[in-house]
This record gives C-alpha cells, sequence and structure tokens, in this order.
C-alpha cells in the first residue's frame, strides 16, 4: 500500500516537473522535446523487461520452477505493453521533428523487431496446448530471440544513419542541461518502478490462476 | 559375452562419434528426400513461381539503372527466405507426421539428431540457391561487379539461413498451426541476418569492395552464435 502511494506521487512530481521545471530543449518545434521524460524510459522499461523475461526462461529451463516461468510471461507481457506506448510516443514525435511517422531509424527497426519477437513469443505460447512443453518452448525462444538482439543493435546503425537526437537528449552526453538531467532520472526512476509494480501483480494473477487450474483438475480427480 | 573394458570403448567409438551420428541421419533424411522430394519440391517450386512473378511484374528494365543493385539483392533475398521458410520445417515436422521421433530419439544422441537435421536444411538450401541465383541473375539483368563477393555473400547467408531456422523447425512441429508459426518465429530471428546480406549483394553488385567482407563476416559470426546457442538448446526441446 505505501509501495502504491508513494509511486503515485512521485509520479505526479515527475509529469509536474517534466513540464513546469524543465525548459523545453533548443532546436525542436515547440515543446516536443519533453517527449524525453516518457518515451525514454518506456524505451528502456520495455528493453530491460526483455532481458527479465530471458533471465526468467533461462531459470525455468535450469531449474524448471514454474514461478520463473511466470516471471518470463508476465515480463513479455509488460514489455509489449511498453514496447507499444514507445513505438506510437516515438511515432509521434517523429511526424512532428521529422515530418513522416515512420522513418526506419535504426532505433525504429531494432523496436519493430523487439514488437515481432513479442508477438512470436505469445504466438507460440497459444500454439502449444501441453503448459509444460508451451513453457520450454517459449523459454529457448526467449532465448534465441535475446541473443539475436546485439545483431539487430550493432548491425543495423552500420547500415542506416541515425535520426534521433544525440547531443541535447542523451544524457549520457554532456550537453544535456541539469535540470533536464535530473527529472530524466527522476522519470527513468518513476517509470522502473511502475513497472516493477505491475509485473508482481502480474506474477501474483498467473500464480492465482494456476492455483486455481490445479484446484479445479483435483476436483474434478476426486469426482 | 561380456566385453571388456577397452573392447566397449573401441566399439564406442567406431560406430558412435556425434560426427558419425549426425551424418548418418544426414544421409537418411536425403534417402528419404529423394524418395518423395516434398520438401525439395515445395521450396524450389515456391522460389521459381515467385521468382517469375517478380521477373513478370517487373521486368529487366523498369527499375533504373542506378537503382538496380539494392533493389535486385533486396527482391533475391526475400525470394530466398521465403522460399527457405516454407520447406524447411519439414526436416522436423515429417517426423512428427510419420510416429519415426520416437525412434530417431532412441537411436542418436540430441545434439547429433540437430547437426544431422542442420546438414540436411543445408543442402537443401544449397540446391535452392544453385537454381535461384543463377536464374535470377540471368531473368533480372543482375550486374555484379565482384562475383567472388557476391558468392561469398549468399553462401554465409545461406548458412544463417539454414542455422537460424532448424531449431525453430524443431520447436514448431511440436506445435498445432505448424506452416504459418515456423514464418512468424523465424522471420524476427533472420531479420539482422537479412538485412546484412542485401547490404552484402548490393555493395558486390555496384563494386564496393572493402577490406575483410565485413558483411560475410557478420553473417559467419551469426551462424557460429545460433549453432553453439542451438546445441544448447535443442536437447530441451528435443526431450519435451
Amino acid at each position: 500500500m505505501i509501495y502504491k502511494t508513494l509511486l503515485a506521487i512521485w509520479m505526479a512530481v515527475i509529469i509536474v516537473a517534466s513540464f513546469l521545471f524543465t525548459e523545453a530543449a533548443t532546436g525542436f518545434p515547440g515543446e516536443t522535446s519533453r517527449i524525453l521524460f516518457f518515451h525514454v524510459p518506456q524505451a528502456w522499461v520495455a528493453t530491460l523487461s526483455f532481458l527479465i523475461s530471458m533471465i526468467g526462461s533461462a531459470v525455468y529451463l535450469a531449474k524448471r520452477t514454474v514461478k520463473a516461468d511466470y516471471v518470463a510471461l508476465s515480463a513479455a507481457e509488460l514489455g509489449f505493453l511498453f514496447c507499444v506506448l514507445a513505438t506510437v510516443t516515438g511515432s509521434i514525435f517523429a511526424k512532428v521533428t521529422w515530418g513522416s511517422f515512420w522513418n526506419w531509424d535504426p532505433r525504429e527497426t531494432s523496436i519493430v523487431i523487439l514488437l515481432m519477437i513479442y508477438g512470436a513469443y505469445f504466438a507460440l505460447r497459444s500454439a502449444v496446448s501441453d503448459p509444460e512443453r508451451s513453457r520450454v518452448f517459449a523459454g529457448v525462444y526467449s532465448i534465441l530471440a535475446f541473443v539475436t538482439v546485439p545483431f539487430l543493435v550493432f548491425v543495423v546503425p552500420r547500415i542506416t544513419t541515425s535520426l534521433h537526437p544525440e547531443n541535447t537528449m542523451n544524457p549520457a552526453n554532456p550537453g544535456m542541461d541539469p535540470k533536464t538531467l535530473k527529472v530524466f532520472l527522476g522519470s527513468l526512476l518513476a517509470y522502473t518502478a511502475l513497472y516493477v509494480w505491475m509485473l508482481r501483480l502480474r506474477i501474483r494473477i498467473l500464480r492465482l490462476e494456476g492455483l486455481r487450474v490445479r484446484d479445479l483438475f483435483r476436483e474434478s480427480d476426486n469426482k | 559375452m561380456h566385453q571388456t573394458k577397452s573392447e566397449r570403448r573401441t566399439t564406442l567409438t567406431e560406430s558412435s562419434t556425434y560426427l558419425n551420428e549426425a551424418i548418418a541421419i544426414w544421409f537418411r533424411d536425403l534417402r528419404s528426400e529423394f524418395r518423395t522430394r516434398y520438401a525439395l519440391n515445395a521450396i524450389l517450386m515456391f522460389a521459381v513461381t515467385t521468382l517469375i512473378a517478380v521477373s513478370f511484374s517487373i521486368g529487366s528494365f523498369r527499375i533504373e539503372e542506378a537503382e538496380r543493385p539494392f533493389l535486385y539483392s533486396v527482391l533475391l533475398w526475400i525470394i530466398l527466405t521465403f522460399s527457405a521458410l516454407s520447406g524447411l520445417s519439414r526436416s522436423f515436422v515429417k517426423e512428427e507426421e510419420a510416429g519415426t521421433i520416437d525412434v530417431l530419439k532412441l537411436s542418436a544422441r540430441p545434439q547429433a539428431v540437430f547437426l544431422g537435421k542442420l546438414l540436411f536444411n543445408l543442402t537443401l538450401l544449397g540446391a535452392l540457391g544453385l537454381v535461384i541465383v543463377p536464374s535470377f541473375i540471368l531473368f533480372m539483368g543482375y550486374q555484379i561487379n565482384l562475383p567472388g563477393f557476391f558468392v561469398a555473400v549468399v553462401i554465409s547467408g545461406g548458412l544463417g539461413l539454414g542455422a537460424g531456422t532448424t531449431i525453430i523447425a524443431a520447436i514448431i512441429s511440436r506445435a498445432s498451426a505448424r506452416g504459418a508459426l515456423f514464418s512468424v518465429l523465424s522471420l524476427p530471428l533472420l531479420f539482422p541476418l537479412m538485412i546484412t546480406c542485401m547490404k552484402g549483394c548490393e555493395r558486390a553488385a555496384i563494386g564496393i569492395n572493402s577490406a575483410g567482407w565485413p558483411e560475410v563476416r557478420i553473417a559467419v559470426a551469426y551462424v557460429v552464435i545460433m549453432i553453439i546457442l542451438s546445441l544448447f538448446l535443442f536437447p530441451l526441446v528435443w526431450e519435451e
């Protein structure tokens, strides 16, 4: 309860601060640079989620504990959600600044591949009826997919140039305004906390559903 | 009839190293493939039909000279990838359909099964490449200035197609909606390879020679990583 309250307050502070405390970065039309505080954390959470899903899958394959698979599945579902959010917000920003909703910028390419991988993962899970087999296959696929992502990160940028604003919008660069950096880091924290909360909720739901299915089987056995 | 320990060891090394088992599975698959020619026919006919459709609708002169190296390499790789996806799942699906999968599980180790199936799929891809790449070049009037580089990209890309899809074929053979699922699962994994090979073929066609052939090296790295990873993960899929 306290976690939820703190999260709500922190999130509200970040939203207010991102519009009122910071100044819009120069070189972008109007207030569009404020997308930084929402879009980048979403993309970060989507990637983090992908990593967690892979680790959950690897643990499941090694130890065959169902809980690890719940982690993998919940992380995949939430990752998909944040991936869609990042794609949509980024696409709106692209329309305003670069003139079209989609440009096949390297980051856009990699996020679309991420969406495709998540989609394939869910398709695989629903196509295998035996639950244990479905978990193993999904785990194997998750690891395979995770390994191809570095290729995408290193290969695609070699081939096309990026439109993504790197100088004023990338925290790794010294060009970023200190106020902006503060709010940005706060927003990263807020989004990560939100993600952790949602992830734990989803895992709990999956576990309860699993228990319910087991009880149903037990009832039908007893009859 | 007790064998001594050393005798047993010699029979083991003689009859079943991983490579021997893999080659036995490879030859067995080739023999059964030559009886029905199902996978080969499916892949080749898919490729030829697509090539004819592309060639008929685009022709060899509709695209401007400057655009050709890029667009042709993209078309070539789309034809190759989708033809491969139309038939490569057959290697495992046929075991499932014929009910021979349990015997295969008993008679060979999982890694050997994987390698045998990989070799079989690579054979099919080799046949596909031998037929489609020359006919594509002839049909489309594809001018290639660096043939050596081009061949290296096509070969390493073909190896990558085989390495990336063999374990997926094993996965989907146990699932429902196999045909569609095979493409859905394979394409995201093949995407980096496809982009690399398209770029490599484009550069070979234009004649930009770069030291060390980076596209070939990326494709070879992809092949090595996929095969090693599959050798680790395949037993989990196989024994499920």
